[in-house]
């Protein structure tokens, strides 16, 4: 091989060569893949949508039967058979699912990511860690059949009155769920918060109590904050633990009352789900309304999720 | 200045008091859930398996054959030797766990793919792998193009015609013998390999030979076990040969771990010697919702004879569906990420819009599916094609996140290393990065998966039936899964005997096997941290 063979060898650049543009271009549209995807959610969530409220039905060229967005919105009545789409109803039960298992799951999350973070032995955390990740893997539907079957005969010896269906067991059931996901995330903002913040407070003579409560929580709490969000949205989104646990009548229900929660409800994904499990013809207005109820539940989600990562970025300390 | 003379007075008074409760409600806080938990899988276990049937005698039985000798044995090599215990507790776990998967496999073979039909793919397969090894071996000098045109076209040459010539051949080998070939072949090539240890050349093929005998042992043991020669075969080259490749080879690179094998030994011997007292002195064993004729029948109005063979079949394609699709499209978006993209605004617009999509519910994901793939594209509902796709773009954030993990995990030095060789940046992925990622890759999908098949209400969504009788034999045929059954009994079918029957032994089944794939992916996340 010449000297001048071997200086194009050595010097060529393969930055362009068939070889890397392939592999590179493959590589690129994966990634593309997923900003496709949520363009297709929202364009098929918006069209159908669309053709659901009879203020955007004609634009789409829908005949047949519409609803009104203000009836949609404020409406107390979801009686599909009547053609009453009042989405309130819907709401207040999501609303309830997501208070109940906030009070149940923020204050046990975040008392475990202090355990874990301040208390525990490394081993004790090699322990506890993989038993958290199993509450978070435990099928949702699966959480539903334990919510009816063993937490609500559980709870009638203490409270008689409890329905079948009833929202107390399925916020509960929820709860469980989420531990995991406030703990994990509330955990990893306690670890970084640095040691020589710790030390500078036993230095002063505080006690690890005093530590953990007076310096790591509130030097984390963004990254508390960022988890509960995420994690109520997760509670709202919740769909196969609500259907089975929750019970079919969209009650319109108070979520601040206590006594609410002895009865059932209709959250937002259970109504889709029996929605589909009913016999909903393709194309009717049951069909599309479907699409403005997920409309609703991804909109709230999506708000949810985008302030949680603001909250984390915004008032994250720097160290 | 009669402040200033104020004398400090000690330091006042700490409590231990509130530090001691303080901690111990954060733990009990910690164990709310976990315990919780517990306590409801003890319930539904209890109803699905009902121990307390059984007659006293057959729990004494096996009291005295397994669980006294285990605890015997466990406890001495627990203290005298605990990595022999890990490595005799890997062993026994390996085999429940893979002969759980071998069943799912065999009945894939039984039921859905013929086995000539996967013999001729295995071939067309290793044809076409052999033919584009052998152009790249031939010939560097050819432009990468008609390399890569040629390699193609004898890929899709070997596709498109050895599975039609092999399955219209006249006379075939019997089902046994094609098994042992086309899933045999492969598996005695990676346990002769790790078994042979550091055998040199000849010991290696003797171990292979070995191992493919083992598998091919399943055409005439499976009739005298009366469970068929496919079965037999399957579970042969899925469980029982690996899983003595590993004891054998893990015993010629450590040979001090030997009395790991008396634990594993004592348990399988245990539950054979029982097994078979049991049934010389009669004793009944519990009446269980979870037995032989529940994971072989269909489901039935009467809870007693439901069953759960076709949400299990479903399950299983599914799982093989989301797999090809969702780890190949996840790995591909990490890399790029990770490896190509450049800091500007598009990257981190994918990287805020990934995040998001991890959050979206998983009804939305089943509301995307029905209207772009069954509204849009007209496809028929509720099929193993779109539930598959469906449940791959659930779990592909999850996929990336996790890839990206264990990419970033390998440090530059090693990228600048391929680099300072000349390697391109392909070469670097292919030879250097990604084979170091692919443990914690490997851990990300598994996981991801074990969220797919709990998954039940996209399938509902994309109008998968709540009641099939059949298993699903093509990727467009009608798929039910284990979530939606255990769905379709508790709620259409509410009633207290499919409560106490059909649906804890439902969610058993489930959860066994959500719990094996979990603990896989954990004890690999454990020995690639501890081999970092």
């Amino acid at each position: 091989m010449s000297t001048d063979d071997l200086q194009r060898d050595l010097t060529r650049r393969t930055e362009n060569a068939p070889q890397e543009l392939l592999t590179r271009s493959f590589f690129f549209l994966c990634a593309v893949l997923s900003i496709v995807t949520t363009v297709s959610i929202i364009l098929m969530l918006t069209t159908e949508a669309a053709k659901f409220f009879s203020i955007t039905a004609p634009l789409m060229g829908v005949e047949g039967p519409t609803a009104s967005v203000v009836d949609f919105l404020t409406g107390t009545k979801w009686i599909i058979n009547n053609e009453q789409f009042g989405v309130l109803p819907l709401v207040s039960a999501t609303l309830a699912i997501t208070i109940g298992s906030a009070v149940v799951a923020l204050p046990l999350g975040v008392a475990t990511a202090i355990y874990l973070s301040e208390y525990a032995t490394p081993r004790a955390q090699r322990v506890l860690k993989p038993a958290l990740e199993v509450l978070a893997g435990v099928p949702t539907v699966v959480y539903g059949f334990f919510a009816v079957v063993y937490i609500t005969p559980a709870l009638r010896t203490v409270i008689p009155g409890l329905g079948t269906f009833n929202m107390l067991s399925a916020s509960i059931v929820v709860g469980i769920m989420i531990i995991p996901m406030v703990a994990s995330i509330s955990e990893d903002a306690m670890s970084a918060v640095p040691d020589s913040l710790r030390q500078a407070g036993y230095g002063m003579g505080a006690t690890k109590f005093d530590v953990s409560v007076g310096i790591v929580v509130p030097a984390s709490l963004s990254g508390i904050f960022s988890s509960f969000i995420l994690a109520l949205s997760r509670a709202i989104g919740e769909t196969m633990a609500v259907t089975v646990a929750a019970g079919s009548q969209a009650n319109l229900l108070n979520p601040l009352n206590p006594a609410a929660y002895l009865e059932g409800a209709l959250p937002m994904t259970a109504a889709m789900v029996n929605l589909l499990t009913g016999d909903v013809t393709g194309g009717g207005i049951a069909y599309r309304s479907l699409f403005a109820i997920g409309l609703t539940l991804f909109v709230i989600t999506l708000i949810m999720n985008v302030i949680s990562d603001l909250v984390a970025q915004r008032y994250r300390e720097e160290y | 200045m009669a402040t200033q003379e104020e004398q400090i007075e000690g330091f006042g008074h700490v409590s231990r008091t509130v530090g001691t409760v303080f901690r111990y409600l954060l733990l009990a806080a910690t164990l709310f859930g976990i315990v919780a938990l517990t306590i409801l899988l003890i319930y539904v276990a209890n109803d699905a398996i009902q121990p307390l049937t059984a007659d006293p005698g057959w729990h004494l039985t096996f009291f005295l054959t397994l669980v006294l000798p285990t605890l015997v044995v466990s406890g001495y090599l627990f203290r005298t030797d605990p990595t022999s215990f890990r490595f005799g507790a890997g062993v026994v776990g390996m085999l429940a766990v893979s002969s759980m998967f071998g069943g799912g496999a065999a009945m894939i073979f039984v039921d859905i793919v013929p086995p000539v039909v996967w013999f001729s793919y295995v071939l067309a397969f290793g044809l076409a792998l052999a033919g584009v090894v052998g152009l790249e071996r031939l010939d560097r000098q050819l432009p990468f193009l008609v390399r890569f045109v040629g390699a193609g076209a004898w890929v899709v040459l070997s596709f498109g015609l050895v599975p039609g010539l092999v399955q219209s051949l006249p006379v075939y080998p019997t089902d046994g013998v094609m098994l042992t070939l086309s899933l045999g072949g492969p598996v005695a090539l990676v346990v002769g390999r790790y078994a042979a240890a550091k055998a040199g050349r000849r010991g290696t093929a003797v171990a292979i030979l070995v191992a493919l005998v083992a598998v091919g042992a399943g055409e005439v043991l499976g009739p005298l076990l009366a469970i068929g020669a496919v079965p037999a075969t399957v579970l042969l080259a899925v469980a029982v040969v690996p899983t003595a490749g590993y004891a054998v080879g893990h015993i010629r690179r450590f040979p001090g771990r030997r009395p790991g094998l008396a634990l594993a030994a004592t348990i399988l011997g245990g539950a054979l010697v029982g097994a078979v007292a049991v049934a010389a002195l009669g004793f009944a064993g519990p009446q269980s919702w979870v037995d032989w004729q529940f994971l072989t029948s269909a489901h039935s109005g009467t809870a007693a004879e439901a069953g759960l063979y076709p949400a299990i079949g479903g399950s299983i394609l599914l799982m093989v569906t989301v797999a090809a699709l969702s780890f190949p499209l996840g790995v591909g978006a990490a890399v790029y990420l990770e490896e190509y993209a450049p800091d500007n605004r598009l990257t981190r617009f994918i990287d805020v819009n990934i995040s998001n999509l991890a959050g979206v519910p998983s009804v939305v994901y089943g509301l995307l599916g029905l209207g772009v793939f069954v509204t849009y594209l007209g496809q028929p509902t509720g099929t193993v094609l779109i539930g598959g796709a469906t449940l791959a773009l659930l779990i592909l954030p999850i996929v990336i996140i996790s890839a990206r993990e264990a990419l970033r995990s390998v440090p530059d030095s090693m990228r600048e290393a391929s680099y300072g060789m000349g390697a391109t940046r392909w070469q670097t992925i292919k030879n250097v990065v990604l084979p170091r990622a692919f443990p914690g890759i490997l851990t990300g999908t598994i996981l991801a998966l074990g969220r797919a098949i709990g998954e039940t209400a996209p399938l509902i969504m994309i109008g998968a039936p709540n009641v099939l009788f059949s298993l699903p034999t093509a990727l467009s045929s009608k798929v039910s899964a284990m979530p939606l059954q255990v769905y379709a009994w508790a709620s259409l079918f509410a009633s207290e005997p499919f409560y106490q029957a059909a649906v804890p032994a439902g969610v058993v089944v489930l959860l066994i096997v959500l719990l094996s794939m979990n603990s896989i992916a954990i004890v690999l996340r454990n020995k690639y941290q501890t081999d970092q």
